[in-house]
């Protein structure tokens, strides 16, 4: 693990869970650059860890549903990059936390799988991380009634079908433009296409779905899916927030992008037919 | 002891909003009304001493339309102790394809997952209980 937190755990020294939670910090610390911020000294004197809060991605891990470190971040307005919750943990493994303080088999069971799926998402985020995707979009907006629709202003291509992509070198990535998700309105559920295999222009590149109707995307280039936007499973709810970003689909290495172009728009011209959908159709 | 607070976000304009305000009404009165009440959420969203002291420290169950987690968040801001939290799009997760009604009205299978969620809350109500009484 390269990436590094600054933890910070709650202080429950009279619970199982709480102890648990003291434990994953301390693993943490010993395999990583992590820091801990004790959650004490921090509400008394919060001088000494702002460094380290502002620095380093925060980890907060609360042992039970009081969530007193949570409650403490907020407090003190840091912002949270990740949560764990030891007994909603210990739920979703099937582990019965034992009513005494000492860690025994399955506590110990409990704190190695909350290390690996902290290890696992870092992974994700390494692989994520590899596509330079740009960081600050401009998008111009068409709005009608309560509906705002964005469409990025530069580097993206559409096809007619409101999915977008977005290239760098010989690989790029896909999804839908802000027309699908403001139509589908709360979109529930993700089926994504499969890594490995190969896709022709305009074929089906997944799924989602709303409570209102069922959306395949329109592959807009052909080439082999090499990754999928797997936050989207847990929370689809993403491509709602913003589909350009966090509500990406899926990335492809391309096979022939310069004949794929030849059916693709820009802005410009996508954005004429945003407008008339929008107009003729009002969402 | 105080009574458990169930609070349902104020989403209007979608069916979801509508199932969680339903949901709360149902718990509070008619399922536990002697062990749960329900605060607005728009008065403590303002900030006003007697809607905050309410909830501030007493065990709260929120009950959310969308992922946006409005009442979740904001009962946590003004310092509730939200005990569980629920999103209603979750429970329709549950149930693919089924028609819950619209943004005035449920239908008769929204109201079921109405009902199921309700029987939830009514456990964590229970829980909560018990381990006040501790």
């Amino acid at each position: 693990m390269s990436k590094s937190y600054a933890i910070l755990p709650c202080n429950g020294l009279d619970k199982c869970a709480g102890c648990i939670s003291k434990e994953v910090a301390l693993r943490l610390t010993e395999n990583t650059d992590s820091e801990i911020i004790c959650p004490v000294l921090y509400r008394v004197a919060d001088a000494r860890y702002n460094k380290i809060a502002s620095e380093k991605p925060l980890l907060v891990i609360d042992g039970c549903a009081t969530r007193c470190a949570s409650k403490l971040a907020s407090e003190k307005s840091l912002k949270i990059a990740e949560k764990i919750n030891v007994t909603d943990e210990a739920k979703s493994n099937d582990i019965t936390i034992a009513s005494g303080l000492r860690l025994g088999e399955n506590e110990l069971r409990l704190v190695d799988s909350i290390i690996g799926k902290l290890t696992k998402v870092e992974e994700k985020t390494e692989i994520e991380s590899t596509f330079a995707f740009p960081e600050n979009i401009q998008y111009e907006t068409y709005s009608k009634d309560k509906f705002t629709f964005r469409v990025p202003k530069e580097g993206f291509y559409f096809n007619e079908n409101d999915c977008w992509v977005y290239v760098v070198g010989n690989k790029a990535r896909i999804g839908v433009t802000d027309y699908v998700q403001q139509s589908l309105q709360d979109i529930m559920f993700f089926t994504p296409p499969t890594v490995g295999s190969e896709i022709e222009q305009f074929g089906e590149a997944g799924n989602i779905e709303s409570g209102k109707a069922v959306f395949e995307l329109v592959c807009p280039v052909s080439g082999t899916i090499t990754a999928v936007n797997d936050k989207l499973l847990e929370a689809p709810e993403l491509i709602n927030q913003n589909p350009y970003e966090k509500g990406w689909i899926a990335e492809i290495e391309l096979s022939d992008f310069e004949s794929d172009k030849d059916f693709l728009i820009d802005f410009a011209k996508y954005f004429e037919v945003l407008k008339r959908k929008v107009d003729e159709f009002h969402v | 002891m105080s009574k458990v607070k169930v609070i349902p976000c104020s989403g209007i304009g979608k069916v979801y909003g509508l199932m969680a305000r339903e949901a709360a009404l149902k718990v509070t009165n008619e399922l536990k009304p002697g062990e749960t009440e329900t605060v607005c959420l728009a008065h403590i969203v303002t900030g006003d001493a007697e809607a905050k002291e309410k909830i501030e420290g007493v065990s709260c169950i929120t009950i959310d339309g969308c992922p946006m987690l409005c009442a979740a968040k904001s009962v946590a801001h003004e310092g509730g102790v939200v005990k569980a939290q629920y999103r209603t799009v979750d429970e329709m997760k549950k149930h693919r394809g089924i028609d819950p009604g619209t943004a005035t009205a449920l239908s008769e299978d929204g109201w079921k997952i109405i009902d199921e969620l309700c029987e939830k809350i009514c456990v964590n109500v229970d829980e909560i209980i018990k381990e006040e009484a501790k």
